[in-house]
């Protein structure tokens, strides 16, 4: 290198002036943009626990009066709310029986569908991509005729185990795809090994593969439990009798009635509504984050 | 055309310490390799040669210039990459012309320099294919033509040949050597083949565990390992190392025989050792009669290889070392046969700090 | 379990797959051509009760709706208009926007505790329930104490209601719509700069080029097939996308005042809110043949295998 390439000056300005250029861009391409994204989360927090917030984010003294919804009935005039707990309860049962069911049923398709040989197993997964592409909530209306046809409509409890069906099987093709996907990384030697130690399929199964595809059940359940938590629109169309609400939807009418009057108070209610799925989130987000990508949901 | 200099450069990547306290000085024109096993640090140095990665410690210097806190753009380096680093969406023409167009030379002239060196490499031909419809062999060359087309002041090689099959990576280590003589370029080599070390550096540089063991020519790399690591590295089958005691200044107890040396200065040196580690070469280890043996060993196995035989042979309870002999020799496990060290080939190591015990034999004694 | 072992090779992957089959003859299929079938009914809340019974006579076999949907309905022409408005500019954000978004969090922020924290942010409108992050826009957006409201109130953009109001309810709709898409994108593409060799760009390091011709010459190109497969799906899932604007603007008479009647919406509202349920089969028939069409196209143009490798990069 001939001395006369090298001006360190002139090289520490460029490198400068690059620094300066990344900076601006992820400024105004990554921060600033985040901005409503900050003032919502930290204004949710702030109203929950505040008495009173100014220029929405700055809390102004401590209080727990927002969260009176935690012992006490919700009432607006003369409408009352039905209590917290049986609701979340609802919301509980929900999203675990739509997890246990998209489990079960995903882990046994995913199984066969990277395991075994069948004619049309091909055609089966390009199906199974079809409809996890597909956006189903435009069947909404035929699947409303179709919980009317079962007897599902109208009845409280068999209604929200309807939605529950229903849910799990909506989110199924999508769970038996991530299962198979897990199945696939299991090398075959390794079920092959099983097999000549003297296990038979079922055995190797629960002693070899079992194992190691357990994040992938962890995957799914936590998904399908997230998927069933967070469900509005058909537990808002087809479940009538507010005792049978989960906490979505009977959220969405509080807000209804509560906006503009008492931030505070609904700030609480969403915010313990989405903490267990922040939670989550923040426990699983490589695994979750594995699901998106392979998962390919819109 | 420059030199390279590192002064005690170290980089650590958190609590691994990938490079440690590297010191080295590379000639104008030198063809310098950096040998040692995987995960020793060598790309590490050589991306910090780079200036991809920046010291933790120490510093880089090209001639004189301090080159540490300057961006890989400004060093005019050359570099071809383990994974040759194509890139996979340009044509090998513009994989080629690419560090050109980055310096804003005109197009006639990234022109010339593109279909010049495709024509020294022998690839101009390919100019309009992709890197995944090339061999390897040929990508390696793309390769190289991308990393000497800028004509650099410095080029670097990471492994280059260890993707090609053995019959082309013996024609290319010939063929590499020849290119950098005639460019007069730096080059400096990373590599963990010991053969390819060996027969194309003007000086090795053994590195283990982040640190430089030795730095020589490969002659005194091969004759003078300076520690057991580099004697134990270098050479296929490396040398055998048999442990011993100091019986006294004269004379050393190992695992099976003993073995007195007829030499004073020798018997200096050895009263400030206990016990050392014997270090000879499976060829310089002959089989002869019982009277002139200074061993006796039973043979285990006998394996050819290529134009001679290797031998294993056990010398006392689990010890075994290898011998090299002619295939004319008629010999079968469990023979028992006795060895002659060539005794000016006998290398000593201390047995803790594993160094090289400095003696001298004089010749003709016997 | 012995008598499971016994099972001829050829039923047991049935078994495997039959809960899962089930689950998508009930849930899928019959639903798809109850869908076609509703259309050519006129089952509206007067006789749903009737036709849910069985009761002979109930409905009748008609054209009806298909003519209302060519022509007879005033609306159809705008709420069009609508959609294709909110899927190209959603599109163009969740595509595009969010490109540019993963690189800088991903390439361009080189502290990877601050990256990976980006990353996170970024992603809560996607993981947050939609009836939050939902609630959340209103209060941003709500005069009272919305600091968003406030803030574009200082500029001296300050609608009665961002909500009523067009364009800004319109605007209001894409941008909520928006930042939940731009976590998809991100998350496909900052999986697929990640999945460069790094070698790759420590080449082009050594090559002369800065960060910035990096991400153009390098990242960029090689980025072509993630781009695409994000348009593609989310072409699919945002035309039938209509959760956040139910959760914001609840119902018919808001989103028709405020001009964010998306289809899939219109469909909603039809049966759930009019009654009209076989009007709104045949509005989300249009939505599911597009569907089925887009991905019939997909599949056609792409290949299955490259469809199930969405962040794959051409190395
Ligand atoms: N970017 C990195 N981050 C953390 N550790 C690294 C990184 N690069 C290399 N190392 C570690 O440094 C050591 C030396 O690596 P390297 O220089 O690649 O070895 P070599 O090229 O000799 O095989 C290894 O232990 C490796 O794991
Ligand atoms: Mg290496």
């Amino acid at each position: 290198m001939s001395k006369k390439y090298i001006d360190i000056k002139k090289i520490k300005k460029r490198i400068l002036l690059e620094k300066i250029a990344k900076a601006l861009i992820v400024l105004f391409v990554a921060v600033i943009p985040s901005i409503p994204i900050w003032l919502m989360y930290l204004g949710l927090i702030a109203q929950a626990f505040s008495s009173k917030v100014t220029l929405g984010i700055i809390p102004n003294g401590f209080t727990l009066k927002n969260w009176r919804f935690l012992w006490s009935t919700i009432q607006m005039g003369l409408k009352k709310y039905p209590n917290i707990w049986p609701i979340t309860i609802n919301s509980l049962y929900l999203a675990l029986g739509t997890a246990l069911l998209v489990t079960f049923v995903a882990g046994l398709a995913g199984y066969a569908l990277s395991r075994m040989e069948f004619r049309g197993r091909t055609k089966m997964m390009e199906f199974i991509l079809a409809l996890h592409a597909f956006p189903s909530i435009v069947l909404l209306i035929a699947l409303f005729v179709l919980l009317n046809k079962l007897g599902l409509y109208g009845r409280g409890f068999i209604t929200l185990t309807g939605v529950m069906i229903t849910k799990a099987a909506l989110e199924a093709p999508m769970g038996a795809w991530i299962m198979k996907g897990f199945f696939d990384n299991v090398p075959w030697d390794i079920e092959w090994a099983a097999l000549v130690d003297g296990c038979n399929r079922l055995t190797a199964w629960r002693k070899v593969i079992l194992p190691l595809v357990l994040p992938g059940f962890a995957a799914v359940a936590v998904f399908a439990f997230l998927a069933g938590w967070a469900e509005f629109i058909m537990a808002f169309t087809f479940i009538r009798e507010d005792r049978w609400w989960p906490l979505s939807v009977m959220i969405y009418h509080v807000i209804g009635e509560y906006k503009f009057v008492d931030w505070g108070f609904l700030a609480a209610l969403s915010l313990f509504y989405a903490l267990p799925t922040i939670i989550f989130f923040v426990f699983s987000q490589k695994l979750l984050l594995r699901i998106y990508v392979g998962g390919v949901k819109g | 055309m420059v030199s390279v200099k590192l002064d005690k450069v170290s980089k650590y990547f958190g609590k691994v310490k990938a490079v440690d306290d590297v010191t080295l000085y590379i000639r104008d024109g030198e063809f310098v390799t950096l040998l040692g096993p995987s995960g020793c640090g060598k790309t590490t140095t050589l991306l910090m040669i780079a200036g991809i990665y920046k010291p933790t410690k120490g510093r880089i210097y090209f001639d004189d210039i301090d080159v540490t806190d300057i961006p890989p753009k400004d060093r005019n380096v050359g570099m071809v990459f383990q994974s040759y680093a194509l890139y996979p969406h340009m044509t090998v023409y513009n994989n080629i012309a690419f560090p050109l167009k980055l310096k804003k030379l005109p197009k006639n002239e990234i022109d010339k320099k593109v279909r010049e060196v495709a024509k020294l490499l022998k690839i101009d031909h390919l100019l309009d294919r992709k890197p995944s419809q090339l061999s390897g062999g040929q990508q390696q060359r793309v390769a190289l033509a991308r990393a000497l087309v800028k004509e650099p002041d410095v080029l670097l090689l990471d492994e280059p040949l260890s993707n090609l099959d053995a019959l082309l990576r013996v024609y290319m280590r010939a063929e590499l050597k020849r290119l950098q003589k005639t460019l007069g370029i730096t080059a400096i080599y990373v590599t963990h083949d010991q053969i390819e070390a060996l027969s194309m550096s003007d000086r090795i540089v053994v590195m283990n565990n982040g640190r430089i063991q030795q730095t020589g020519t490969p002659d005194e790399i091969y004759s003078k390992p300076s520690n057991t690591f580099v004697a134990s590295f270098i050479g296929t089958p490396p040398m055998n190392l048999i442990p011993c005691r100091v019986i006294d200044g004269k004379t050393l107890e190992c695992l099976g025989f003993k073995y007195v040396f007829k030499d004073e200065i020798a018997e200096k040196i050895l009263n400030e050792h206990k016990e050392v580690y014997f270090g000879i070469r499976p060829e310089d280890i002959v089989i002869t009669n019982k009277d002139n043996g200074d061993a006796e060993a039973t043979i285990l196995v006998v394996e050819p290889i290529g134009k001679d035989l290797v031998i294993t042979i056990q010398l006392e309870e689990e010890h075994t070392i290898k011998i090299l002999a002619p295939p004319s020799i008629n010999l079968k496990p469990g023979d028992k046969i006795y060895l002659k060290f060539k005794k000016e080939k006998i290398h000593l190591f201390d047995k803790k700090t594993g160094q090289r015990i400095e003696y001298i034999i004089k010749k003709g004694e016997e | 379990m012995p008598s499971l072992k016994n099972l001829p090779r050829k039923i047991l992957p049935w078994i495997f797959l039959a809960p899962l089959l089930f689950m998508i003859i009930l849930f899928w299929l019959v639903p798809v051509g109850l869908t076609v079938f509703l259309s050519f009914t006129n089952v509206t809340y007067k006789n749903f009760v009737k036709f849910v019974h069985g009761v002979e006579g109930a409905f009748n076999f008609t054209l009806e709706n298909f003519h209302k949907l060519l022509g007879g309905d005033p609306y159809i022409g705008e709420i069009a208009k609508i959609t294709l408005i909110y899927v190209g500019s959603v599109l163009a954000i969740n595509a595009f926007y969010s490109l540019i978004l993963s690189i800088s969090i991903v390439y361009l922020v080189k502290n990877e505790y601050l990256s990976t924290f980006m990353r996170v942010v970024w992603l809560l409108p996607r993981i947050t329930p939609a009836v939050v992050y939902g609630f959340l826009w209103i209060w941003l957006i709500s005069p009272d104490t919305g600091p968003f409201y406030q803030f574009f109130a200082s500029l001296g953009v300050a609608p009665g209601s961002w909500l009523l109001e067009k364009p800004y309810s319109q605007i209001l709709m894409i941008v909520v719509n928006g930042y939940v898409g731009a976590s998809f994108g991100m998350i496909i593409y900052t999986s697929a700069i990640k999945s460069i060799p790094e070698d790759l760009i420590r080449a082009a390091k050594v090559d002369g080029a800065s960060d910035l011709q990096i991400i153009r010459s390098i990242i960029l190109p090689l980025l072509k097939w993630p781009m695409l497969f994000v348009i593609s799906w989310q072409t699919l899932s945002l035309i039938a996308s209509y959760e956040q604007i139910l959760i914001l603007w609840g119902s018919y008479g808001a989103t028709k005042a405020a001009g964010t009647t998306v289809f899939a919406i219109y469909a909603w509202f039809k049966a759930f809110e009019m009654g009209e349920y076989a009007y709104g089969a045949t509005v989300s028939l249009v939505l599911v043949a597009i569907g089925i069409v887009l991905i019939l196209l997909y599949f056609k143009i792409f290949g299955f295998h490259k469809l199930m490798q969405p962040s794959k990069i051409e190395v």
